[in-house]
């Protein structure tokens, strides 16, 4: 009761005069400003764990990178020519941006796949078969694994090639276009190697990689299939896994060395720059609207406190401490304050959570709860806000 | 209560009024004095010889003074504004010249903000001491629409509601008639008996308010 009473004169004599109007729009501004800037935050941040491949399911694959040797007319004839040797690898792993290197083996015997739909009717190719270590892997179904002996292989196929076959050769031919679940369905007969040493396995295709354009077998197979001599072979391509696939220096030192990659990356280097743009015009903004806003809320404590001059020096007059009309003050803006900031970031982290749920449904997999540059922007401006807070009240009860 | 609480002056002599001061006889302006409490003290100060000033000096109002006031052994130019705060609660309560209510607030909320700060009179006996000074009924009204003669009594119950070793009261009674000055001489006297309290009253005239235990010409 007593408090309640204090508070409702002390209110009476500080605030009755301050405006309300004045006040909303301030804080309002500085919400919007502030979600603002978060938001272009997020979208910055979002974006880079694409790139960079930081999200578990790395959906845009761009942070990893196919190398080969080009193929000129002066080294067409002689393979030997187009492998890496240890030594291109160890340069690999010193080149700019480069985070790991990794060999995409090939099955070097005959590898020849076939399917009976019906008796006498069916189809039979021959089969490029590759690996690359589970690291690199951006799907890694629980059948991924192959033991010598065992008589299934799971087969992980590039998504590209499905869509290839679906939009461009299915329908030409007239055949049925298929789903990735009846694929996955599909028993495929997997001879390897030719005559007597012919070895027989029943295929399943257990999962599509956006990531790597190849058919992809476990390493333990490939090796197994390859034998003891070929374990140390050099390999025609290799996977780098990169900071930056568009950053200038690698694409420099891919250059000099005359190496071919995955162009495609150059397209989310491209979008990249767009939406880091977007998002720097976005932060710019928002900084400019917050520290308007900041301005604003700043002067309308002062005036406020000015307004209440008389008031607050007759209350220090009658005995009231310098420090108990601080408090007062805090107590009164920091709720407003506090609410401000609390409305930008849940605006935040909900467009956080709309992104992560639509993403979803669009193939692009975006994380359930903001990270960590958001927080700490969050800590940030809740500081800097604070502090200015304090200060006004501050400097506006001394006089000063 | 610190009823030991002494006063200080030495050397005391506000700078604006320095000059006009110093061309006349004085008990207080450039003295060395020490007062102790439980003392009661009169200064009779004509006009225009810094008897307002005085008291502000002695509240810690104003810095513009040379010489130095000591409250018990600290310096009051020296407290900081919490300090200062805090003696002013405890120790200090003063009944301006020029009565500095809250014009916006009514009588009782003047009183009420002020006995909310240290709580040590009850609302009841607040209720009692405007009941005797006969402004009771002034309670729900505005400050600012309140006689001089209301506004007077309030801000002495303002002044007597808390703790205190020393009443500084600067011409209390200027716009009261005898009848409620012997009321409000009467109900000061008896908070500062319980408080074991000193008082300085600085008027104009003479007067026989109360059995001063000293009497001084500014």
């Amino acid at each position: 009761m007593k408090a309640t009473n204090q508070q409702v004169l002390l209110h009476k004599l500080l605030l009755e005069g301050a405006s309300a109007k004045r006040m909303w729009a301030a804080l309002i501004a500085m919400g919007i400003g502030l979600a603002l800037l978060l938001m272009a935050i997020l979208i910055w941040w979002n974006f880079n764990e694409l790139l960079r491949g930081r999200v578990s399911d790395d959906s845009l694959g761009s942070s990893f990178l196919t190398v080969s040797r080009k193929v000129t007319n002066e080294n067409m004839g002689h393979p030997e020519q187009t492998v890496f040797s240890n030594s291109d690898l160890e340069d690999f792993r010193k080149a700019p941006q480069v985070e790991d290197v990794g060999k995409l083996q090939s099955l070097k015997p005959r590898a020849y796949m076939s399917m009976q739909i019906a008796p006498g009717a069916g189809f039979s190719t021959v089969m490029i078969l590759e690996a690359v270590p589970d690291r690199f892997m951006d799907k890694r179904p629980a059948e991924w694994e192959w033991l010598a002996g065992k008589p299934s292989v799971p087969i992980i196929l590039s998504s590209s090639f499905l869509s290839l076959y679906n939009y461009a050769f299915a329908p030409g031919q007239g055949l049925p276009q298929l789903s990735e679940e009846t694929i996955k369905a599909l028993p495929f007969r997997l001879e390897i190697g030719e005559g007597n040493g012919t070895a027989t396995y029943t295929a399943h295709v257990v999962g599509f990689s956006d990531r790597i354009t190849s058919v992809l077998v476990p390493e333990s197979f490939i090796e197994y299939s390859n034998g003891q001599a070929a374990a140390n072979q050099p390999v025609s391509r290799l996977i780098l896994k990169v900071k930056d696939p568009s950053a200038t220096q690698l694409n420099e030192f891919l250059e000099s060395h005359n190496y071919v990659t995955n162009s495609e990356m150059q397209r989310w280097s491209k979008l990249r720059s767009i939406v880091q743009v977007t998002a720097g015009i976005t932060g710019g903004l928002a900084l400019v609207l917050l520290g308007v806003s900041l301005l604003v809320f700043v002067l309308f404590i002062e005036l406020t406190v000015s307004r209440a001059r008389q008031s607050v020096q007759l209350l220090q007059e009658i005995g009231y401490a310098p420090s108990s009309l601080r408090k007062f003050l805090y107590k009164n803006f920091l709720p407003l304050l506090g609410l401000s900031i609390a409305v930008a970031a849940i605006l935040a982290i909900l467009s956080q959570i709309i992104a992560h749920v639509k993403g979803s449904s669009s193939g692009l997999h975006f994380a359930l709860i903001p990270g960590w540059p958001m927080w700490v922007a969050l800590i940030f401006v809740c500081g800097l806000l604070l502090y200015q807070m304090k200060s006004a009240i501050g400097k506006s009860l001394s006089g000063r | 209560m610190a009823q030991t609480l002494s006063l200080s002056l030495q050397g005391l002599i506000p700078i604006p009024l320095r000059e006009r001061l110093q061309s006349r006889e004085s008990e207080i302006w450039l003295q060395d004095i020490h007062w102790t409490a439980p003392a009661q003290i009169f200064l009779q100060a004509p006009s225009g010889t810094g008897k307002t000033t005085l008291v502000h000096i002695l509240y810690g109002l104003r810095n513009d003074y040379e010489g130095q006031v000591h409250w018990g052994s600290g310096e009051i130019r020296k407290m900081d504004p919490e300090q200062l705060a805090t003696f002013r609660q405890q120790e200090l309560s003063v009944i301006f010249q020029d009565l500095r209510l809250f014009p916006s607030l009514t009588a009782w909320e003047n009183l009420e903000i002020k006995r909310m700060l240290t709580n040590t009179i009850s609302e009841e006996e607040l209720r009692s001491w405007m009941d005797r000074l006969g402004i009771a009924d002034r309670s729900e009204q505005a400050a600012a629409t309140l006689s001089y003669g209301e506004q007077q009594r309030v801000a002495i119950l303002r002044a007597l509601l808390q703790p205190f070793s020393w009443l500084l009261m600067d011409e209390p009674f200027s716009h009261l008639d005898a009848h409620n000055t012997e009321l409000a001489a009467q109900l000061i006297l008896e908070v500062v008996t319980r408080n074991q309290a000193a008082f300085l009253l600085l008027d104009l005239d003479d007067n026989r308010h109360f059995n001063y235990t000293q009497k001084q010409i500014l």
